[in-house]
């Protein structure tokens, strides 16, 4: 039961953002790729990686790796083959439409205006060859249409097909209340068993219907027959009520509207739902996977807000040890500059400190739960950086001409301004000279020399580095 | 006159004897400070006198010396010579100074692991610095 809880308290509101957002993203490719068959690859990919994670989770070492690659082949293969269908899907639509509408799926109004003008066709022996697509793109499918958009209307339906129009011999596309394409050629049906009298546009008429889920309606220029066509089944319509009646079943409309509408917005509100389930899974599998681990990670120690005129001398650690936890994927791309502790300095005093490593010093990426960090607590000595003045010698080395004297030696500065710690500054009274060699010495002079300072100490802003030696040499009695 | 000398004896002895002219004398010996009047390094020390005044010392010159002068010395006291080799005390010579005024001295014999910067710290019996002597000790 505790742990139940420290599951449920290891979970931030970062999560939630990251689980909602995830979600929310999925929802609006399926809200925009709905009806299309890259959403069902997708669903089969998306399958396909659950599959692999229980195949890992079980241990099943070679079903896990076959469907590894089956699942990275299958993006790939989603990626190419349907390039055309995603770019499809997204064309035209503006970012609003993107991230926030939801596309149309209006009934068309004018089912009535289209079997009229199918008729009226039908009456005056007109051929006409209509496409009323499914939920399937037909893109692949048809060819050479020409990109038509325009509302739909029984005149334009009639004029399309009139024998004079350069495109009355293709196919019009119709989707929703648009003629999308005129001109397009469909496939012709290869079956031997059609009746005779079937010309070429009852055979486009069945070879669509066969390799897609659309509706296509042909009206016959010698007999004056309108005939439906799903699904390679064909069907003759006598009447206008019958291809209105056909057109409205296979287009899902409804006679009753907001029963329509109530079906729309449970089919989205599922989707919504499945999705935040779906990137939940898929969060707490990432997160808090079954096969989690348990590491130590060395992490130095970073030291903030320390008051520039303290100086530390030492430190029981300068490293601590993190034990970290988490699931395997976090655990096994997690980098050393990710995790970070941070020690705030600020409250430190002069002498000996001790300073706790708390969980809000330690910085790790979401997912990964610190469990424990050794050395918990680090000791430190500081001391005060402070300001001396402190006379400079001259560091002289080698050997001088045994007849010379160097008699006397003036410094300029004689003193110079030096910062370090008390501590340090307390056994130091003097600060020496680079050494200056003897051997070519002869005579008196003056030469500039830099100040040979340790690491420890540093000298004030002001201070030059460089000492200038006025030296006397003088013959030996 | 002849009269008057023993008068004058007597007047002048009493004057002398008199415990205010020895409270002058007194305040005129406290009243002068022992002061160092001249110190140097050198290589020798010669009739009282520092002989090759110098900062560098070679090894093979075997000695180093610290001469001091002090003037006015107001009473008998002691000076001390503390030689320091890169800022550690070697050792500390106690030397004694007795008025009017006092020459003296102290020396290290040189050796292989004395290279390197030198300073005597020339101070009184409280510690105070008179002054500090830099030099260096080579090959």
């Amino acid at each position: 039961m505790n742990s139940f809880w420290e599951f449920l308290s290891g979970i931030r509101w970062q999560d939630f953002v990251d689980i909602l957002l995830n979600s929310y993203i999925i929802f609006r490719l399926y809200v925009l790729l709905r009806g299309t068959t890259i959403l069902y690859m997708l669903m089969g990919v998306a399958l396909l990686w659950f599959f692999q994670r229980i195949a890992v989770s079980l241990g099943l070492i070679v079903t896990s790796w076959l469907s590894q690659g089956l699942t990275a082949v299958a993006a790939l293969i989603v990626v190419i083959i349907f390039g055309g269908e995603i770019r499809a899907a997204f064309r035209g639509k503006g970012l609003k439409a993107v991230f926030w509408g939801f596309p149309k799926h209006n009934p068309p109004s004018s089912v009535e205006v289209i079997a009229d003008a199918v008729f009226d066709m039908a009456q005056k022996h007109t051929g006409s060859l209509i496409v009323f697509p499914g939920k399937k793109s037909l893109k692949g499918v048809v060819q050479n249409g020409i990109i038509w958009n325009g509302e739909v209307s029984k005149e334009m339906i009639i004029s399309i097909f009139w024998h004079n129009n350069p495109v009355h011999d293709g196919a019009a596309i119709l989707d929703g209340n648009q003629i999308t394409e005129v001109g397009t050629i469909l496939p012709l049906s290869q079956r031997m068993d059609l009746p005779k009298y079937y010309g070429t546009r009852h055979r486009a008429a069945i070879g669509l219907s066969e390799s897609s889920d659309a509706l296509v309606v042909a009206t016959s220029e010698e007999r004056g027959v309108v005939i439906a066509a799903k699904e390679g089944e064909v069907k003759v319509m006598h009447k206008r009520s019958d291809l209105a009646n056909r057109l409205r079943e296979h287009l899902g409309i409804s006679v009753n509207r907001p029963h329509f509408w109530a079906k729309e917005r449970l089919l989205l509100t599922a989707a919504g739902v499945l999705s935040v389930l779906l990137v939940t899974g898929v969060w707490f599998s990432l997160t808090r996977g079954w096969n989690s681990l348990l590491i130590t990670m060395e992490t130095p120690i970073e030291y903030t807000n320390r008051d520039s005129r303290l100086e530390i001398l030492s430190t029981s650690a300068n490293t601590v040890r993190l034990h970290l936890s988490g699931s395997y994927i976090l655990l096994k791309s997690l980098r050393p500059d990710q995790v970070r502790v941070q020690l705030n300095l600020e409250p430190a005093k002069p002498g000996q400190n001790v300073f706790s490593i708390t969980r809000n010093q330690v910085s790790v990426p979401p997912g990964i739960i610190l469990s424990k960090v050794e050395p918990s607590t680090v000791e430190m000595e500081i001391d005060v950086s402070i300001t001396r003045t402190l006379p400079i010698q001259v560091d002289w080395e080698g050997e001088l001409a045994p007849d010379l004297l160097i008699t006397d030696v003036k410094l300029s500065p004689q003193t110079i301004k030096v910062v370090g710690s008390s501590r340090e500054l307390e056994n130091i009274s003097t600060i020496y000279t680079q050494k200056i060699p003897l051997e070519k010495l002869d005579n008196s002079g003056t030469r500039s020399v830099p100040l040979a300072l340790n690491r420890q100490l540093s000298l004030s802003p002001e201070a030059s580095r460089q000492v200038t030696v006025s030296y006397k040499v003088e013959t030996r009695k | 006159m002849k009269r008057n000398t023993p008068l004058l004896l007597c007047f002048l002895l009493s004057l002398i004897l008199s415990p205010a002219w020895g409270q002058e004398v007194a305040q005129k010996v406290t009243k002068e400070k022992l002061t160092l009047y001249n110190s140097v390094m050198c290589e020798d020390v010669q009739d009282r006198e520092p002989f090759n005044p110098t900062v560098v010392f070679p090894i093979s010159r075997g000695k180093a010396y610290c001469y001091t002068l002090f003037e006015p010395v107001p009473v008998k006291t002691y000076i001390y010579h503390n030689w320091y080799r890169r800022d550690v005390l070697s050792f500390t010579i106690r030397l004694q100074v007795q008025p009017p005024s006092w020459a003296t001295y102290s020396n290290i014999q040189l050796r292989e692991s004395d290279r390197g910067p030198w300073r005597v710290e020339i101070t009184d019996a409280e510690g105070n610095t008179f002054q500090t002597l830099r030099f260096s000790v080579t090959e």
